[in-house]
């Protein structure tokens, strides 16, 4: 079913949208665009290429309280905090960031025990896609297959057509959004759809690169590749396919709350232990574990990169060091080659 | 790039060449270009080879002082290329004994200022493919427009109000001075804060601090942030929680701010490194304000003899937590 929206009305159907529950929608602060919760007045950006933070955080929050614990008496009395039920959209995502949530679905909810907190966010949102016109020079998603003009996995895909937003519901969901939008929406023909449009290419060895890393462990480019790392976690942020987090403690001997927060493989602490010992002992060892993890043990535990291609390190990096960078580091001819 | 940077760049190259490939020292920081134009990243270069990739142009805006203590443990001797800032930079971290000053060769570049991507594609109307500059004037070429701007214009934030371009301390200017500069807007921002009732400051801060990540990359990037060991990550008594609260993220910022008072050389970088544009510089310039106006004018990392007056006791300093 394709219906469409000028973009002037596009105020009254966040208003309508967001009635039901949460409407995510990418939202300038600043410089930066975040996707946020639609308040009034609140501005879509829906025409920035892409979010500066990557709407994992719609699913995976920067933090989230599981439970609550109170004294009483000799016990310990626990309650699970309540993880929002309702249903949210979550609206303007680009073809990337639905590849990474299909990625973190795999390690989410793939694999047992699945995972509640995330579980429940996720079934609960409404996907809706926005095709993207025009990639960044930064955007090389298109080496990892993707279609920055289609999203598969969305529930609606969205596009423009001039002043106009064409949307295709492909689910059910997606049909209940329209019933929802009611009047506001017209019928619409499906227009022209829009072609792919090319992506950066960076010439990215990428076939049977998970292969070649296993024997790149301990290859010198490490060395070179980590120096400039300020060792700060904001690639691990900013990235849609991370997902590591800590838990952690809020309170008093009497009563306090258990949470999770993002947690980052570039600081120090990641992987100290108690006792002392820490086996990523230098920033070199923590920048290897975390492109090795997206371009070797994603790729072994799941057959899939944890890459997307989304350019977020390419743009973001205080001091440009990026995945690019390491795969050309690492992916390419062997040191003997060299 | 500009033909005086081309040519530039080749100076530097031949004048760090000789130190470093006769031994007098062992690394240089630079800067070589990332995948566009637009990105100059740290460049750490050990032999002729790399030195072939040492670029210098209007994107070096990464301060390199920042990566000598690290590297301090591995090199007997480490050459620096310093801006204005970097300069200064340097000199903090002597003064803050994380850097021994005999160990350093920094080689001075005068800066005319750092460009900033984003005004570029703001100016271009889209992603720029070929930034061309002459006489204080950027070509932006792209998309079949062509646009003309003037330099000033494309400035970094933390360029705008640079007051010393010219390296303050090095052991060899390698271009010509540009000149010191006047920046008579340098307190503005915090001054428009100032006139902010409290409250209104807070739901000010409250809104630019509630994109914070925590990734800390304000912290690392600093030259006065040179704790071995930041509060943050103390976890007896944890100081800070994880959470992605107000008031946690409040203490983090206001805490930083508070230890590098003083200190704080006003490089910006703090500023330009953050992922989610927090305006952290007018936390910094509202301390430099008010320790100016407390102790008197001070800018740190100009004299590396002179310490910062929260380091130093003057019977007539002002002493207004203990006077009724």
């Amino acid at each position: 079913m394709i219906k469409s929206i000028n973009k002037a009305g596009l105020d009254r159907l966040w208003e309508r949208l967001a009635a039901a529950g949460p409407l995510y929608l990418p939202v300038k602060e600043g410089p930066a665009v975040l996707f946020r919760p639609w308040a009034e007045g609140a501005a879509a950006a829906l025409d920035v290429t892409q979010a500066t933070v990557s709407p994992k955080e719609i699913f995976f929050p920067r933090d989230e309280t599981y439970l609550k614990f109170r004294r009483e008496g000799e016990k310990l009395a626990l309650a699970e905090s309540g993880t929002p039920a309702g249903p949210a959209i979550a609206f303007g995502l680009r073809s990337c960031d639905l590849r990474a949530v299909e990625l973190l679905d795999l390690v989410f909810r793939g694999q047992e025990p699945a995972d509640a907190l995330y579980g429940r966010r996720r079934e609960n949102t409404m996907l809706v896609a926005l095709a993207c016109g025009q990639p960044d020079p930064s955007c090389f998603c298109g080496a990892f297959g993707i279609n920055p003009a289609d999203a598969p996995g969305a529930d609606v895909m969205a596009w423009w057509d001039g002043d106009v937003l064409v949307m295709e519901a492909r689910t059910a969901r997606g049909e209940a959004l329209f019933a929802a939008a009611g009047e506001l929406l017209q019928e619409s023909a499906a227009g022209s759809k829009p072609l792919a449009p090319a992506t950066a290419e960076f010439g990215l060895p990428l076939e049977d690169l998970p292969e070649r890393l296993k024997s790149r462990f301990y290859d010198p480019a490490w060395d070179r590749l980590y120096r400039g790392c300020l060792a700060c976690g904001g690639c691990t942020y900013f990235c849609p396919t991370c997902h590591c987090f800590d838990v952690q403690d809020y309170g008093s001997q009497e009563r306090g709350e258990r949470f999770r927060c993002w947690d980052s493989c570039m600081f120090g602490r990641f992987t100290l232990m108690a006792g002392g010992h820490n086996p990523r002992p230098t920033q070199k060892e923590r920048v290897r574990n975390r492109f090795l993890h997206k371009l070797q043990y994603f790729p072994e535990n799941f057959g899939r990169f944890a890459c997307v291609g989304c350019g977020r390190c390419l743009r973001s990096c205080p001091v440009n060091l990026d995945i690019v960078q390491a795969i050309r580091a690492l992916g390419g001819e062997t040191v003997e080659q060299r | 790039m500009a033909e005086h940077h081309i040519s530039a760049a080749a100076k530097i190259r031949a004048a760090v060449a000789q130190d470093l490939l006769s031994g007098r020292i062992s690394l240089l920081l630079g800067w070589e270009k990332g995948h566009f134009q637009w990105q100059s990243r740290p460049l750490f270069a050990r032999d002729g080879a790399d030195l072939e990739r040492l670029a210098w142009d209007s994107f070096c805006a990464v301060n390199l002082s920042r990566y000598l203590p690290e590297e301090l443990k591995e090199n007997e001797k480490v050459g620096v290329l310093v801006k204005g800032c970097d300069s200064r930079a340097l000199n903090r971290l002597v003064q803050d004994r994380a850097v021994p000053r005999e160990r350093v060769v920094a080689y001075g570049l005068p800066c005319p200022g750092m460009l900033d991507a984003g005004r570029l594609v703001e100016a271009a109307g889209g992603w720029p493919d070929e930034i061309a500059e002459a006489n204080g004037r950027v070509v932006l070429k792209g998309g079949g427009r062509e646009s003309e701007v003037h330099r000033d214009s494309l400035l970094l934030d933390k360029c705008r109000h640079c007051l010393y371009p010219d390296p303050v301390a090095c052991d060899q200017l390698l271009l010509a001075p540009v000149g010191n500069r006047e920046a008579p807007d340098r307190f503005k921002a915090v001054e428009e804060r100032e006139q902010l009732s409290a409250g209104e400051r807070y739901a000010y801060w409250e809104k630019e601090l509630q994109r914070c990540l925590r990734c800390y990359a304000c912290r690392q990037i600093c030259p006065a942030c040179s704790c071995r060991e930041c509060f943050v990550e103390q976890e007896q008594p944890r100081w800070l929680g994880k959470a992605y609260d107000a008031s946690e993220t409040f203490l983090f910022h206001l805490i930083r701010a508070y230890h590098v008072a003083g200190r704080c050389i006003d490089c910006g970088e703090c500023e330009r490194s953050c992922p989610v544009g927090i305006p952290l510089q007018e936390l910094n310039r509202k301390l430099i304000k008010d320790l100016n106006a407390l102790y008197g004018p001070y800018e740190a990392g100009l004299d590396p003899e002179r310490e910062p007056p929260l380091l130093t006791y003057a019977p007539n300093d002002p002493a207004a937590f203990t006077e009724k």
